[in-house]
């Protein structure tokens, strides 16, 4: 932003933050002939951001030619392993055929840093005018009505019909202009990753990949990450390979498990070791994730203004899926498309607003939200059993199902069968927890 | 527990913080975009640390006696974890301005 442009009431809409909610929206209106600013604090799109790293493109196909996009390596096998903090791994592994081909389920690894700034571009190109280096500090408002920006530019306020907050997870505008409360920290995680690089073909050997096709490991239970709720991952990309763990600021502030001797102890696990050794350290960073639900969700409809992606919570963590990627963009094109809407209509106010949430609670982002709500009180009543006894009782379990010795397998089958009863809580115990745990499936 | 396999001779290297945060492409803006509120608070009433706790990079650190915390705010990584974290509500955190701060490439 250079100091003499003067954007002040010059455009229809203000979109805080280049991320996928915000480009989603911004993409969205300039579309529909509206004159768009996007505010980006970065020194370009991405360079604030830091994911897991996967990409669900479903609701990005819809709004851009996602075979443009710069993607790492598309999700060709998912692994799902629980480790125990005595070495073990128990582990199921995916590869349907199906991945293979386009559109590839949907599913790519990407660094936020090139795909953002891309994504960024497309909203540009449909006549969004983008500005980095610039931050916004607060909203204004006149009589309880969100008029616009303030940002740390000279003269560096801008008046709009409407804001569009899409600043992520740390939600300081949205926050300190009180449309929305602080998250507890039990529904926020921190999320550390590690980057290393390495040749090509020790990647594709390390995970049994060829050409483009990636893949998707994701770890529970205490060898993952320790006494904490939480989990870890391995995503190959191209010529890197991301590391990383989550786990719930509750548990890091009150656990004495800092986030670096997470990651640490994560990476030495036996299991995971031999994946991630070697290479070169390319970066590491962190984040936190909005993990709290759809009751942690804040208002998403204000007069004059609409909550977008992790800001607004959209993020859905049921153990089996983890995702927030494709929320951020669906609810990005919905804020979009209602603004749109209401600009057209010349009203500006929370009821001409009120389609957004309306269309956000109709698509899958609420509705998975809530159907995997469920899962929250889970974790919370059953944390020993899911990352301690259920980690150990699997390894012990399958040790002695598949003992080699002289015993009949029907011994070995009673035994591994004994010992899973044993964690679960006997037969009523465990068929209890089938028919607890039966939603996370279903 | 925290260093269950720390001795396992596994080729896993893992790098002292100073190194990892030296992998961080920053831009200091040579003004604190962290604060505490009311030092007060931290000196007198806070016996869990968690900011010191939470934090990944080690931007926070409280010395002994009443003094409120240390911030080497050059060191963050804008994950925001200390101000969730905090049970008194005392971390102030702004975004940095201008541009500043960390600059991820591999995000």
């Amino acid at each position: 932003m250079t100091d003499e442009a003067n954007y002040d009431g010059a455009f229809d809409a203000i979109v805080v933050g280049a991320g996928l909610a915000g480009t989603a929206a911004a993409l969205t209106m300039a579309r529909r002939d509206l004159d768009v600013l996007v505010i980006e604090r970065g020194t370009a799109p991405g360079t604030k951001n830091v994911f897991g790293g996967v990409m669900y493109t479903p609701t990005l196909r819809e709004l851009v030619d996602v075979e443009d996009a710069p993607t790492e390596r598309y999700v060709a096998e998912k692994r799902y392993g629980i480790l125990s903090d005595d070495g073990d791994e128990t582990a199921v592994t995916m590869r349907p055929q199906a991945w293979n081909d386009a559109p590839h389920n949907d599913s790519f690894t990407v660094i936020r840093r090139r795909f953002d700034e891309w994504f960024a571009e497309q909203a540009v190109d449909a006549g969004a005018t983008l500005v980095t280096e610039t931050t916004v500090t607060d909203l204004l408002k006149e009589n309880g009505t969100i008029v616009g920006v303030q940002t740390d530019r000279p003269n560096g306020a801008i008046e709009a019909p409407v804001v569009v907050l899409a600043e992520g997870a740390n939600s300081l505008v949205s926050e300190g202009a009180d449309l929305k409360r602080t998250d507890d920290r039990k529904d926020v995680a921190v999320a550390v990753k590690e980057v290393r690089k390495f040749d090509r073909d020790v990647i594709e050997e390390r995970f049994r990949l060829s050409g483009d096709a990636g893949a998707a490991y994701h770890y529970f239970g205490d060898g993952a990450v320790g006494d904490t709720v939480g989990g870890g991952y391995i995503y190959p990309n191209k010529r890197t390979i991301s590391i990383g763990v989550a786990y719930r600021i509750e548990d890091a502030a009150t656990r004495n498990r800092s986030p670096e001797d997470v990651l640490n102890d994560f990476k030495h696990h036996p299991a995971i070791a031999p994946l991630v050794r070697g290479g070169n350290m390319v970066e590491y960073s962190a984040h936190a994730i909005p993990e709290g639900g759809v009751d942690a969700m804040p208002d998403l409809v204000h007069d004059g203004a609409v909550i977008a992606g992790d800001a607004a919570g959209m993020v859905l963590n049921n153990g089996i899926h983890l995702e927030g990627t494709n929320m951020a963009i669906e609810s990005g094109y919905h804020a979009g498309d209602a603004v749109a809407d209401a600009i057209e209509q010349g009203r500006t106010n929370a009821r001409a607003l009120a389609p957004y949430e309306e269309n956000v609670r109709n698509s899958f982002v609420v509705e998975n939200l809530e159907h995997y709500d469920f899962f929250h009180e889970l974790i919370a009543d059953d944390r020993d059993f899911l990352f301690e006894d259920l980690p150990r009782a699997l390894a012990d379990a399958q040790r002695e199902y598949f003992r080699m010795d002289k015993t009949s397998k029907d011994e070995h089958v009673s035994r591994a069968k004994a010992r899973m009863l044993d964690a679960t809580g006997g037969w009523f115990g465990a068929a209890k927890k089938a028919w607890k745990y039966r939603k996370v499936l279903s | 527990m925290s260093t269950q396999h720390d001795d396992a001779d596994d080729d896993v290297e893992n790098p002292p913080l100073e190194d990892r945060l030296y992998t961080v492409k920053y831009s200091d803006s040579g003004e604190s975009h962290l604060d505490v509120t009311i030092p007060g608070i931290c000196a007198e009433k806070c016996t869990t640390y968690a900011c010191q706790e939470v934090c990944p990079a080690d931007v926070w650190e409280v010395p002994d006696g009443d003094e409120p915390p240390h911030i080497a705010y050059e060191n963050c990584l804008e994950c925001g974890s200390c101000r969730w974290a905090c049970s008194h509500g005392n971390v102030e955190w702004e975004y940095p301005e201008t541009g500043n701060g960390v600059s991820y490439k591999f995000g």
